[in-house]
């Protein structure tokens, strides 16, 4: 099991960024991002909305597991789990794979909410795991691939989210 | 938007979505008791205003999305089967119910 930890503070006010991580997809670094649906949607009892998604991501695969593993298929399914809070200020998200999971099982988790000293910033705190049940020969290998590509993955989704974000910035704009 | 699943459900649900982030960004805006004119800074709701105006949030949500959701997801029924999806899904929840951070320390004593 690999452990991944990072916080990441966005000039944002939280309303935006929680909008803006719904709307995350598509944007032109995430051209591996082959659909995305709503499965399921409630509010809860304390009036928090409940959102799964599932994901479609294509090609991602093959970089991480040593070749010949998963044959033709370069497809994932990834399920998305999400409550908004907006009266507390809080959004939390859970998000792994479907399948190949024995290989490898990626979870993710952010948590956004207002900054404790500014409240018109956003932090967002991500913590994920990393487990390979695949063969104790190479199970801490693929899990140090994962690492690294989720590695890769944090610094390359940030690219797309900011750009998101501008072009709320700038819709805001217009509308005003 | 992205694209759904099932390409006949593209369509509606780009609809959907349309419609969910309208609403969304209303939904997102803190709760606060409307301002005075002349600029008076606005105050924190009472517990039942609160509740209040997140029903009110809710039935407009309903209002506004509830058929075109049900469209949406009429439209997608029987692909998640289809694809045994339906499977991965329940096997998933089966397997960590808690929405809730694994901490490196409550891992290791396992």
């Amino acid at each position: 099991m690999k452990f991944f930890r990072q916080t990441h503070v966005y000039d944002e006010p939280f309303p935006t960024v929680t909008l803006a991580f719904f709307l995350r997809y598509p944007n032109p670094y995430a051209s591996h991002i082959a659909s995305v649906d709503v499965i399921d949607r409630t509010f809860t009892e304390r009036g928090t909305l409940v959102t799964t998604r599932l994901i479609l991501k294509r090609g991602s695969l093959p970089r991480w597991a040593p070749k010949g593993i998963l044959g033709p298929r370069t497809e994932t399914w990834v399920i998305e789990e999400s409550e908004v809070d907006p009266s507390r200020g809080a959004t939390q998200v859970r998000t792994r794979n479907l399948d190949h999971v024995k290989i490898m099982k990626v979870v993710e988790y952010a948590h956004l909410r207002p900054h404790p000293d500014d409240p018109t910033r956003t932090l967002h705190e991500t913590t994920a795991t990393i487990h390979s049940n695949f063969s104790r020969l190479l199970q801490n290998r693929i899990e140090k691939f994962g690492l690294n590509k989720f590695r890769q993955n944090v610094e390359k989704s940030r690219y797309g989210f900011s750009m998101v974000l501008r072009a709320l910035r700038s819709h805001r704009l217009q509308v005003l | 938007m992205a694209h759904s699943l099932k390409p006949e459900c593209t369509p509606l649900k780009h609809k959907y979505d349309a419609c969910f982030n309208a609403w969304f960004e209303g939904y997102l805006q803190p709760l606060s008791a409307p301002a005075l004119a002349g600029g008076a800074a606005a105050k924190p709701l009472t517990q039942e205003a609160r509740e209040a105006a997140q029903r009110g949030k809710r039935e407009e949500y309903e209002r506004t999305c509830g058929k075109v959701w049900e469209a949406y997801r009429g439209c997608l029924s029987g692909a998640l089967t289809e694809k045994r999806l339906d499977d991965l899904l329940q096997q998933a929840r089966e397997e960590n119910p808690m929405l809730e951070p694994e901490s490196p320390e409550s891992a290791r004593q396992r």
